[in-house]
């Protein structure tokens, strides 16, 4: 059976195998000057407040030297995709496939069972697929440690970078591409695509449907799932410098840090007025004529006169872990979970495709061939 | 060795056919004793048939102490056939040449000499049944 | 000699629609057995639950004496040939073998290799161009190198032009021979048949109408031809099984063990053919009576 695994799946092997490669390459040939941009950048040794400031350099620089930004971009493109790549070009041809060319009756005739034959293929191939998403994993945690570190120093803070480096590490978007998440997700799209492919029965409705829902899972799981894992913190912030201590944004009165919370995971805040009532903008009596970018002190010690305080709700750096651990094991369950699901539908109800069983016979189909000349 | 052929439109079993064939070579000389019949493999290889109807044929040769299987070797010839020797078919051949020359002379094209003989040879074998 | 399908009362239903109703069948070993029937009687269905890729829906099977596709040992002793030979397309004929060396512990790898250098089967080749008799052989070497006890095939020369058709009967006889094989083999022609088989079940409207050795078939069948006659006046020991009439004759077909000794008919043999069309009419006859629920006219 491992000859046969492999050899289904060599083109996407062998295609896997190729990209790895390429983006390797490109990282081994990008990763020493970042590593030596980043010595040079003086964060390493630093101190204090003088590590946000060469940290905010450093990245600054990053962003304006071009390949850097778009590699740090494509690899979290890369390490997202990877899942999903995997769950329709592995997971749904697996059994569909066998289905729509009718080779089952060739693969399950031979002398394996059903069972030990998907057990084979499901454990060779998510191996494989595991071991290739965590080989993308750290080879680019190697190449971009030196930019999750200058963002750990808070070099995120400074306005002008694009968006991609002000993502801390507990974020929306790149949680799921450090630490074991990628496993998880990796075992899910692969599981989710071969169980779709065994429902459906043909490779392409499967791979359709596997993208869309696995999609979905993607985009709902930061947003509605993520947040609750853990009941989240809450803190009000207050006081004359309070519009400063929590990075408050003119416009929208949104905190962007959570004081003595370094690298927190913000997940909504608002201005609340002495009764608790929200408050939308700065009350006009506040605002100076003379303000430019940012907001003055001043700003923050009137609104702290009127009661106004920041209520955020957030989760701190410090659950990273926690939460690494729990939403790899949901995704790990529910690969397994869909995994039996797929062993239950072929060895409990096989079924041959395509016809809905023999219809009785029309009247036409009896009476015998007999060809010509024959007695 | 001999080979088999099969004629699907003559109505007489397959394994029949094959005994018939068996003892044709042997009346005509091309099967000697301790000569090998073909094998139930090549036989079926090469006429699409049932190897039973095979073995059925050649049993049914051993039965009559014609031939004698070998397991694992294969079926030999043990006996010639008795019968006429082909000595004596020259004056039987001279007779029946005469009687066709006289069939001729009577009028009888093809068909009715075929139909004369073949009634007269069946009332001839009914009456030696009987 | 035992059995190689044993079958007690075995269906099969697709949500309303049985495609195999209350087949009981006692297959013996060491014949070359022919299901025979129109299309969608129900052929494909009983040879897939015959090796396990459908399970019944009622009644019982056996293969060789355990259940269909139970076990790698189960599986081993049956061959099976699908109906249009499916192959992979992407793998070429040399990693067949390999696909029947790596997955069979019983397989004869000289006699795969022999068996594709007497078909001049290039196996760098890839599967997916060869033509219809091509893949039908490699199939059949995939199904025979693994040196089973039992060999089943779906129509497996229904789509072969002539040639390939003698060609694949004649490698298959030749492996029967040569390993003593148990064969069940399904067509809806019977000139395929009657030269391989000799064991012959009748499979028509999902349900066993005859079933029976070929000698013992064409022996026990007679056709009587006689003065117009009642064929329900016909002694208790003799099955009408179809029955024709003109003004002044009675043809009919009957089975039965014993002699036939009413002076009045004249009794000849039936062939293979024949007999297999008649018990074909017999259930349309039957079904069309059901159907169309009106009474036939008695003479």
């Amino acid at each position: 059976m491992i000859w046969l695994t492999w050899r289904q799946l060599r083109i996407q092997a062998v295609t896997a195998a190729a990209a790895l490669a390429a983006f390797a390459i490109l990282l081994a040939v990008t990763g020493p000057h970042l590593a030596s941009l980043f010595t040079t950048s003086g964060i390493t040794g630093c101190h204090g407040g003088a590590c946000g400031t060469a940290a905010g350099r450093f990245l600054g620089r990053l962003a304006a030297t071009s390949p850097y930004s778009l590699i740090y971009e494509l690899g979290i493109g890369l390490i997202l995709a990877a899942p999903a790549l995997i769950g329709i070009f592995c997971g749904a041809p697996l059994i569909a496939r066998e289905f729509e060319t009718r080779t089952f009756s060739l693969a399950w005739t031979q002398s394996v069972t059903r069972s030990r034959w998907l057990l084979a293929k499901l454990a060779l191939t998510g191996l494989a697929a595991l071991a290739v998403t965590e080989a993308l994993s750290l080879l680019y945690d190697w190449w971009a440690e030196p930019i999750a570190r200058a963002i750990g120093y808070g070099g995120n803070q400074v306005w002008q970078l694009p968006a991609v480096f002000s993502q801390q590490r507990l974020s929306f978007v790149i949680f799921a591409t450090h630490g074991i998440t990628p496993l998880g997700y990796a075992a899910f799209g692969f599981a989710l695509g071969t169980a779709t492919g065994a429902v459906i029965r043909h490779a392409v409705p499967a791979i359709a449907v596997t993208l869309a829902i696995f999609a979905a899972v993607q985009v709902a799981t930061p947003l509605l799932i993520r947040p609750h894992l853990i009941p989240p913190d809450h803190m009000v912030v207050s006081g004359p410098s309070f519009f400063v201590n929590a990075g408050l944004s003119v416009g929208t009165l949104e905190a962007s840090i959570v004081p003595g919370q370094p690298g927190a995971w913000i997940l909504s805040s608002e201005a609340i007025n002495a009764a608790g009532q929200p408050v939308g903008m700065i009350p006009t009596s506040c605002l100076q004529p003379a303000v430019g970018k940012g907001a003055s002190p001043d700003a923050g010690a009137c609104m702290a006169r009127r009661g106004i305080r920041e209520s955020i709700t957030y989760q701190p750096a410090s659950r990273y872990w926690p939460f690494q651990w729990i939403e790899t094991a949901i995704f790990l369950a529910l690969a397994l979970a869909l995994a039996g699901f797929c062993f239950w539908l072929l060895g409990h109800r096989p079924r041959y495709s395509g016809e809905a069983g023999p219809a009785l016979p029309r009247l036409g189909d009896v009476g015998l061939h007999r060809p010509a000349g024959r007695r | 060795m001999i080979e088999f052929h099969l004629d699907g439109r003559s109505g007489v079993a397959p394994y029949r056919q094959l005994i018939h064939q068996v003892r044709h070579a042997l009346r005509l000389g091309l099967l000697h004793e301790g000569d090998q019949l073909p094998k139930v493999k090549d036989v079926v290889a090469g006429l699409a048939i049932n190897p039973n109807t095979v073995l059925k044929a050649y049993r049914e040769l051993e039965y009559e102490g014609l031939v004698a299987a070998r397991p694992g070797i294969g079926t030999f010839v043990t006996s010639e056939l008795d019968g006429v020797p082909l000595a004596a078919h020259a004056p039987l051949r001279r007779d029946l040449r005469r009687w066709l020359t006289r069939a001729r002379q009577a009028g009888l094209d093809d068909e009715s000499i075929e139909a004369l003989f073949a009634s007269a040879f069946r009332s001839e074998r009914e009456e030696d049944i009987a | 000699m035992s059995a190689v399908i044993e079958t007690s009362r075995l269906g099969k239903r697709y949500r309303r629609t049985w495609a195999l109703a209350d087949c009981t069948l006692s297959i013996p070993a060491g014949h070359v057995v022919g299901l025979v029937g129109p299309n969608g009687a129900g052929k494909t269905t009983l040879l897939n639950l015959a090796v396990g890729l459908l399970a019944p829906t009622a009644g019982e099977i056996e293969v060789l004496g355990g259940r269909p596709a139970a076990s790698q040992v189960q599986l081993a002793r049956v061959g099976f040939l699908a109906q249009d030979s499916p192959v992979y397309p992407g793998l070429s004929v040399a990693d067949h073998l390999k696909l029947g060396a790596r997955l069979n512990p019983s397989w004869d790898a000289e006699l795969a290799r022999g068996r594709v250098d007497r078909l001049d089967l290039r196996p760098t080749q890839k599967a997916g161009t060869l033509s219809g008799g091509q893949r039908a052989q490699l199939a059949l070497t995939l199904a025979v190198a693994k040196r089973p006890e039992l060999l089943i095939l779906d129509e497996p020369v229904a789509s072969l032009d002539p040639l390939a058709r003698r060609e694949f009967l004649q490698d298959l006889m030749e492996a029967v021979a040569e390993q003593e094989l148990s064969v069940v083999l399904s067509s809806h022609l019977v000139a395929d048949l009657e030269r391989v088989c000799d064991y012959l079940i009748v499979l028509v409207g999902s349900q066993v109408r005859v079933a029976g050795p070929v000698e013992e078939l064409l022996a026990t069948h007679y056709l009587l031809t006689g003065p117009c006659r009642d064929p329900g006046t016909l002694p208790a020991g003799q099955q009408v099984i179809s029955a024709s009439h003109t003004d002044v004759q009675t043809t009919v077909l009957v089975r039965t063990d014993g002699e036939i000794l009413d002076p009045a008919w004249t009794v000849a043999e039936i062939g293979l053919e024949d007999l297999v069309l008649a018990y074909l009419s017999q259930a349309t006859r039957r079904r069309r009576r059901d159907n169309h629920q009106h009474l036939e006219v008695q003479r």
